[in-house]
């Protein structure tokens, strides 16, 4: 959310408003309320990878094919890449600044939304076209 | 009257280690080897939903003795993450600061991480 570094001035002085009050919340609850929801993901998660890890894709098909698997599982791993970019954006605003923050948070947006959109549609596509 | 230059900020080396200081850089770094991982997750479910060859190449790799270090791995790394992000929602709520308290939540969360990761491997890899 920063793009300048934080200086003494800024701090010492109540009126510059430092930071985004709104966004920051935001920030803070989404963090907070994916974070819960994760532990649901990690359930589903371990369910599935024990059912399937190195099975063939007709055992694939048939678990995560079916609908009430598949699109809580879509869901969920979309719901942890905006959990993942969040956190990936405190860890960012710790090191970087200015627009190497910027380059930094561009590419954390475009990795999540990767991950995020080929790990749902993957899932999407075995749901409703096998 | 002569002054000697004293220093003006400690450096990180002369704290004294904490286990909650540990705890704090662990959920920093398991939640970076989480978001990496995340991509290990999305290329199998890709590779699934492509076709058997690629589900193939995907398993072998996975299921090499490399590939079932970092999948043991990661398993600690996202149950560490969880239960790390529990201490943290207990926090939220302004318990569990006081000295002891939090020493103690702090190594309960290395024990549970390290005991979860083993039972699941137990259960559902090693004795399976």
């Amino acid at each position: 959310m920063r793009e300048t570094p934080i200086t003494r001035d800024m701090i010492a002085d109540p009126k510059t408003h430092y930071g985004d009050a709104k966004a920051s919340t935001r920030h803070f609850i989404t963090q907070r309320v994916t974070g819960l929801i994760n532990v649901l993901f990690l359930g589903l998660l371990l369910f599935v990878v024990v059912r399937l890890a190195g099975q063939d894709r007709a055992d694939m098909i048939s678990v995560v094919g079916n609908f009430w698997i598949g699109v809580p599982l879509a869901v969920l791993i979309a719901i942890a890449a905006v959990h993942m970019r969040n956190g990936m954006r405190d860890t960012l605003e710790d090191y970087f600044a200015g627009s190497m923050y910027r380059l930094t948070m561009l590419l954390n947006t475009l990795f999540c939304l990767i991950v995020g959109l080929a790990g749902a549609g993957a899932v999407l596509k075995i749901v409703f076209w096998g | 009257m002569s002054v000697r230059a004293r220093p003006t900020s400690p450096h990180l080396q002369i704290y004294r280690w904490t286990i909650t200081m540990t705890m704090s850089i662990f959920h920093r770094a398991t939640g970076i080897a989480n978001y990496a991982g995340m991509a290990l997750l999305a290329i199998w479910l890709v590779a699934a939903a492509l076709d058997q060859e690629a589900l193939n190449l995907v398993n072998v790799i996975y299921g090499s003795w490399f590939g079932q270090i970092v999948l043991f791995g990661f398993t600690w790394s996202l149950v560490h993450h969880m239960v790390g992000g529990l201490r943290h929602w207990v926090w939220d709520f302004a318990v569990m600061m006081e000295p002891g308290q939090r020493e103690l939540m702090a190594w309960a969360t290395i024990a549970a991480s390290v005991i979860i990761t083993l039972l699941i491997w137990t259960a559902f890899v090693w004795m399976a």
